[in-house]
């Protein structure tokens, strides 16, 4: 059992998706035609505009609520959101940054070692779940972080959920 | 075996105002029965006194080795209740003479009237999981236990959403897993109308909707269906079998399937021996694609001669054996 707790594992967020709104109706075709480097979705009924400053792709709907991805951190996702509300007051929409809330982060981290799936699986029965037919990662969730962990047998992870304080992820190897 | 089967006769009252009869000469005596020829007889003077009693013998007999479809001594239908409850109710079957049928064409007294229409999915949902079964040549055991996971399902309702087709299909799996035989995704996906990725949606809610877990699928579950449906011999199904628990012993195989990898012994074992399969055959019977079957191949390939079970008689020697 390698107890590495001493060395630091570096987890990267690769991925912050938020959502927020704004206080207003937003009309899809206008957007489309004057905004800057903007995709008409019209089957589905939205807009998707890519900024590239912070590295953002949000989803725009009509209704006010834009979901924003791509952000590799918090606070950048933070910026992105204000930029993106800015740039759609340009455009003449009456604006208002509310509701701003982060929804989804995710994180990859890498073991130095490999890892035999099925005697994780069978040494953490109720959390662990693997089918390798469908996905070849175990899926483990951790019920009191909310948070899901994609274990591959290479040795590195993925990391889905809302806080993101698992460094104690150390202490759960068997190998 | 005899079954009771209650036989009215009819018989003739005289209301006597005595609710027993007795013997006249002994109204003391407790008159003994013979039922078989239906008389209460007094034992002290041998008079018969009641005649014609109800006999509650059996009016058929049946025995084990008699088909166990026509018992004449059954009423009713043999369904379980347990799966479907509320069983007793009575429906028209279609007609046989040429009087049920009027001028169209059409039966007369139609429409087996609706039965038990709160379970009417849950009825057609066994009858789907009975024919996909039928098409994979599944026990009965399998079938019974895919019903009573149907109807716990069912009964939750949590996966209420779904469609029953996909709920039988995972259902299916699941039960086949649990008796130690696991059948793969695509087998089923092969005899259902769902898709893999729906069934494999449905598997995972109805684990947790249970809080059931299954055991992990290991190689050797499917060697034995693969190889004959491949026509191996048993020499090549046993070192099939030999090679890839091997090779997930030594970790050869980190992060693949298990049914790759049950692929590639398999190609290994029969390229060795005089009974050669390509690639393509293999991947057809498995369900595995042509070119998995090559990576896992070139991933045992290499520890080869320690792979094999040391009994194993080779027409192709280990050095031989093709690299891909």
């Amino acid at each position: 059992m390698d107890a590495d707790s001493d060395v630091a594992l570096d987890i990267l967020i690769t991925n912050v998706v938020c959502v927020f709104r704004t206080r207003c109706h937003l009309n899809l075709r206008k957007i489309a035609l004057e905004g800057a480097n903007v995709i008409y979705k019209r089957d589905v009924g939205k807009v998707l505009m890519k900024l590239r400053k912070p590295r953002i792709t949000a989803t725009i709907w009509s209704s006010g609520k834009i979901i924003c991805t791509g952000a590799t951190s918090e606070e950048e996702a933070k910026f992105g959101a204000r930029r993106l509300a800015r740039s759609l007051q340009k455009l003449g929409f009456q604006v208002i940054f509310t509701d701003f809330k982060v929804v989804n982060v995710l994180a990859v981290c890498n073991m130095p070692f490999e890892i035999r799936l099925p005697e994780f699986t069978k040494n953490n029965r109720p959390h662990a779940s693997y089918e390798p037919e469908l996905h070849p990662a175990v899926c483990y969730r951790i019920k009191s972080l909310r948070a899901t962990l994609q274990i591959f047998s290479t040795g590195s992870i993925t990391v889905t959920g809302i806080l993101l304080y698992r460094y104690q992820t150390c202490q759960l190897w068997i190998e | 075996m005899e079954s009771t089967y209650v036989k009215i006769q009819l018989f003739s009252f005289s209301l006597d105002a005595l609710p027993r009869v007795t013997c006249p000469n002994h109204p003391d005596a407790i008159l003994v029965e013979d039922y078989r020829a239906g008389d209460m007889i007094c034992p002290e003077c041998g008079l018969v006194v009641g005649d014609r009693v109800i006999d509650v013998g059996s009016e058929w007999r049946t025995f084990s080795n008699d088909k166990a479809t026509k018992d004449p001594s059954r009423v009713g239908d043999s369904q379980n209740p347990l799966l479907s409850d509320g069983d007793l109710s009575t429906m028209i079957g279609k007609g046989t003479g040429a009087a049920s049928f009027d001028e169209f064409g059409n039966s007369k007294y139609q429409n087996r009237r609706t039965m038990s229409s709160s379970d009417r999915a849950m009825m057609n949902a066994f009858k789907e999981i009975t024919t996909m079964a039928d098409r994979i040549n599944l026990p009965r055991n399998i079938v019974d236990r895919t019903n009573n996971l149907f109807k716990q399902v069912y009964e939750q309702k949590s996966l209420k959403g779904r469609a029953n087709d996909a709920i039988a299909s995972a259902c299916l799996y699941i039960a086949c897993r649990q008796e130690g035989v696991p059948r793969t995704f695509k087998e089923i996906c092969a005899v259902s109308r769902i898709s893999k990725k729906e069934i494999g949606r449905c598997f995972k809610l109805i684990l947790k909707a249970l809080e059931t877990s299954v055991d992990l699928i290991t190689t050797g579950d499917f060697m034995s269906r693969f190889c004959s449906n491949l026509c191996l011999p048993k020499q090549v199904q046993m070192a099939a079998t030999h090679i890839a628990r091997k090779a997930v012993e030594l970790d050869l195989v980190p992060g693949r399937s298990p049914i790759s990898v049950a692929a590639a012994a398999i190609y290994m074992a029969s390229q060795a021996s005089a009974e050669k399969r390509t690639q393509k055959e293999i991947g057809d019977i498995a369900g595995v694609a042509d070119v998995t079957i090559r990576q896992s191949y070139r991933l045992i390939y290499p520890r080869a001669p320690d792979l094999f079970p040391t009994d194993f008689k080779f027409d192709t020697p280990v050095d031989k054996l093709p690299q891909l």
